[in-house]
């Protein structure tokens, strides 16, 4: 905002505080989810701060048309456990170690892409399973996939 | 396959023979209790006492039989390829049948007991899952957040571990989806050919 030309003229000290208390003004009414009542409440706020009607127009005509993206932003803020965002597998059939000859395995090395909020990325966690393991693994997603589903219909 | 009996190895399953037959039996015993629970130096001088045969003895006639059942095991040789491997000792036809026998007796618990030193990435052991939604947080009111929160269980070397993790509805479809395909690659022809030609 400082290096915008068409605010040159004005004083930085004000240009700062306007910045902060319009950030904190939207921050807030998106934080509460202002929906059509709510703007209304933002329209009233704004018209006991003496602002005329034209600005106060503006004012949430913009915040109208970044609501959802500020929506999104302000919900992906904030702590939850690591995120599994992919998955990578690998087959391969066992046929000899050094301690054991003519092992003849399958088995499967599935590795999980994980996502922490906080700090960007995460170590992977990579697991081996035999198929049977992996069929229950995929058993028990498929349950709680099921759930979801039977809980958006209710 | 034949087994290669190196000289040393030969001396210490020398004293097989002259222990006679019963010893046989117990200085078998003595070898796969030693490969299920380590060294035991105690029954080895208790077995030495009652068959009449010094301590060191015992115990190198218990060591050369652990390795020959380990090596036979490990390479899971035939019936043949083991007679004819213990054929250059040079012992009775009666104690090769023994030998024979305590081989094809044990070679399973050997085998999987080899097994387990392998080395070995975590495994999986089990899945718990559990629908969350979130509804609010500090910095958005008001929302509908549906998450599968899970604890993942793996065993590496004997030690449980339980990780947390969380996936979205759309990463938990896509994860069953990818999974699904890796459980479907094993009933392909190219892995069945694979298979059956490596036996």
């Amino acid at each position: 905002i400082l290096d915008d030309p068409d605010l040159k003229d004005i004083d930085p000290t004000v240009l700062k505080h306007c910045h902060a208390a319009a950030a904190t003004c939207i921050l807030e009414a998106g934080k509460q989810q202002a929906d059509i009542s709510a703007i209304r409440h933002l329209y009233t706020c704004l018209e006991d701060c003496k602002l005329d009607k034209e600005r106060i127009e503006q004012f949430c005509t913009e915040y109208q048309k970044n609501k959802d993206s500020l929506e999104i932003l302000l919900g992906s803020i904030g702590r939850s456990p690591l995120h599994i965002t992919d998955v990578s597998w690998r087959l391969e059939y066992q046929i000899k170690n050094n301690q054991l000859h003519k092992t003849y395995q399958p088995s499967y090395l599935v590795t999980l892409n994980i996502e922490n909020s906080d700090s960007g990325s995460h170590p992977d966690v990579s697991f081996s399973c035999t198929m049977e393991q992996l069929q229950d693994l995929v058993g028990k997603l498929k349950d709680a996939a099921k759930s979801l589903e039977r809980a958006t219909q209710m | 396959m034949l087994l290669v009996l190196s000289a040393e190895h030969r001396a210490h399953l020398g004293c097989l023979p002259r222990a006679g037959g019963a010893a046989v039996g117990e200085l078998g015993r003595l070898a796969l209790e030693q490969l299920r629970r380590g060294a035991a130096p105690r029954a080895c001088e208790a077995a030495a006492r009652k068959l009449n045969i010094g301590v060191d003895t015992i115990q190198h006639g218990v060591e050369g039989l652990t390795y020959l059942l380990t090596e036979s095991s490990k390479l899971m040789i035939s019936d043949t390829d083991f007679q004819d491997s213990i054929h250059v000792l040079g012992f009775s036809d009666e104690l090769n049948k023994s030998l024979l026998q305590l081989y094809l007796d044990n070679r399973k618990e050997i085998r999987s007991i080899l097994g387990e030193l392998a080395p070995r990435l975590p495994s999986y052991h089990s899945l718990e899952w559990r629908l969350d939604v979130q509804l609010a947080s500090r910095s958005l009111r008001q929302q509908i957040k549906p998450a599968v929160t899970m604890k993942l269980h793996l065993n590496q070397n004997e030690d449980q571990t339980a990780q947390v993790l969380q996936t979205d509805p759309a990463t938990l479809l896509h994860l069953i989806q990818q999974l699904e395909q890796a459980l479907g690659e094993m009933k392909t022809n190219h892995c069945r050919r694979i298979v059956r030609n490596m036996k």
